[in-house]
């Protein structure tokens, strides 16, 4: 896949002033923002992404994130799925410390050389998410395709209430009004990547359908029970977007 | 309310009302109907560039203005940015609000936060030099993709 | 562990993505650590929304002093939510104005004048405190 799926990685650190292992979190997401992979990373501001910060919500919905927790409370893990959706990966400082057998850090105002080293541990292991999360090495093209999209002036269904600028599009699933978000944005890039795909035919091989699905399933949640009836839904309309763009 | 054109980066979103124009360097400039006078202030993807407004310094109601000259200064968190004035004529109305609370440049760039009324002195001939929404909207998504490119 | 019946609790938002997040943050570990330990309890505000128990019962129980990065109001906005009384609503960026020359740098690390600013916000804080325990022993 190109373009569509280089996108960002959303850093999401608890505050933790409580703990040492709070501050070990925000200064290893720091580091990973600032130092390790400045251009594949943004900032989430956990307090202003609980108080409904439509343009941290709207990134963590679209791209995937990575949470930083100092201790098992893991405020970041459980904000970000409640707000937003289940982050693509977690981490919580004290199993690090734990599975690394380091000391236990010390200093939540001022850390001590044990929380240093669990600072710099724990932004190595968020870096390799990091990685992981863009798919071995696939880094973001610096914008998002969906701002693109918006802003060439073409036709747009509802757009997010949150102000993102994201396409929106409800369609029914199994008799329920359902919004999956980005769906112009991944049949455009479907159509222009494999044109036999959405050409003279809607009808689709098997491998570019479950392309397709699987595009689609990285920026929407989709219960496992429905996948066949959101499947369906998806494809169908993809093939009416083909006939469209036919005309 | 006016309508705007939106750009989204990362986790940011810049707005572009669609009822005024712009200089390149994102000064809006709005008409007031039926007089010379316009309404000028700061476009939303400058106040988020420059972050935070701490200060914001507008120069006094009869100050004569050229095009290009220093109108205002804003002091925020990262920068001292100077504020060319994209018409010519004579400040008449300076927003009041800029001396306590200076963040409504930030909160609401395009209505609560406007910086200054000028009434103008050529208007036909400053408008011709401005940008209309469109194409002001170009510019900022180059300035956007070049910040971006520079991370 | 319950706290002190005149116990304040201080809520910084500590937000990540400017160095005032940064000085919210330091500003609620000198008034909670050095200033007034005796009467302060430093509460984290994700732990708060997200339903800690201890800390709505501290929330609900004792007046808040909020401290702010910016003028989004993260922590008194969350705060009052919750079901606290917010007895003190600061915003880092107020006191910056009546400081100027102290413009603080960095995040991960703050610089001098952020340290001190951090200093100087805790201090009126604290003050204002003082000024109030005064005022009911009068």
């Amino acid at each position: 896949m190109s373009e569509l799926l280089e996108r960002k990685v959303g850093i999401v650190s608890c505050s933790g002033e409580e703990l040492a292992e709070g501050t070990v979190a925000r200064l290893a997401a720091l580091k990973v923002l600032n130092d390790l992979r400045p251009k594949d990373t943004v900032t989430i501001c956990l307090p202003l992404f609980l108080a409904g910060g439509a343009g941290d919500r709207a990134f963590a919905k679209l791209h995937p994130t990575i949470t930083v927790d100092g201790c098992d409370l893991r405020c970041a893990a459980r904000a970000t799925e409640k707000y937003s959706s289940k982050p693509a990966a977690s981490l919580v400082v004290n199993e690090v410390v734990s599975e690394a057998h380091l000391e236990k850090p010390e200093g939540r105002r001022r850390l001590n050389v044990a929380g240093q080293e669990a600072v710099r541990l724990t932004a190595e292991k968020l870096a390799a998410l990091v990685d992981q999360a863009l798919g071995n090495g696939k880094s973001a093209s610096g914008s998002s395709q969906a701002a693109e999209a918006g802003s060439e002036g073409e036709h747009r269904e509802a757009t997010c209430s949150c102000g993102s600028g994201v396409v929106v599009t409800t369609l029914n699933i199994a008799g329920k009004s359902v919004e999956l978000i980005a769906l112009p944005l991944v049949f455009r890039h479907f159509r222009q990547e494999w044109p036999a795909a959405g050409g003279a035919s809607p009808e689709l091989d098997e491998q570019t359908a479950n392309n397709i699905f699987e595009a689609v399933k990285i920026y929407n949640s989709v219960p496992a029970e429905l996948e066949a009836a959101y499947r369906e839904a998806v494809l169908h309309e993809y093939a009416g977007f083909c006939e469209k763009e036919k005309k | 309310m006016p309508e705007y054109l939106e750009t989204t980066a990362d986790k940011f979103t810049f707005r572009v009302a669609t009822d005024r124009r712009y200089t390149p360097q994102g000064i809006w400039v709005l008409e007031e109907p039926g007089t010379q006078r316009v309404r000028v202030g700061l476009a939303d993807y400058i106040q988020q560039h420059n972050g935070d407004v701490a200060f914001a310094n507008v120069k006094p109601v009869g100050t004569k203005l050229a095009v290009g000259e220093q109108f205002a200064e804003i002091e925020t968190i990262k920068a001292m940015v100077e504020l060319a004035s994209p018409v010519s004529g004579a400040i008449v109305e300076v927003n009041p609000a800029l001396d306590t609370t200076p963040e409504v440049i930030n909160q609401t760039p395009f209505q609560e936060g406007w910086l200054a009324v000028v009434e103008t002195t050529s208007w036909e001939a400053d408008r011709s030099k401005l940008l209309d929404a469109s194409a002001y909207f170009k510019v900022m998504q180059a300035q956007v993709q070049e910040e971006l490119k520079n991370l | 562990m319950s706290a002190p019946n005149k116990t304040m609790v201080v809520v910084p938002c500590s937000g990540i993505g400017k160095p005032f997040g940064t000085v919210s943050r330091e500003a609620a570990y000198e008034l909670c650590e050095d200033l007034r330990p005796q009467d302060t309890r430093l509460v984290a505000l994700a732990k708060l929304v997200l339903g800690d128990e201890e800390a709505r019962d501290l929330i609900t129980k004792h007046p808040a002093v909020t401290i702010d990065g910016c003028k989004q109001m993260c922590a008194a906005k969350m705060v009052k939510q919750s079901g606290g009384n917010v007895a003190h609503e600061i915003a880092v960026l107020d006191v910056f104005r009546r400081h100027k020359d102290l413009k603080p740098e960095g995040i991960a690390e703050l610089n001098e004048a952020g340290q001190k600013l951090a200093r100087v916000l805790a201090e009126e804080v604290a003050a204002k405190l003082a000024s109030e325990e005064g005022a009911q022993h009068v």
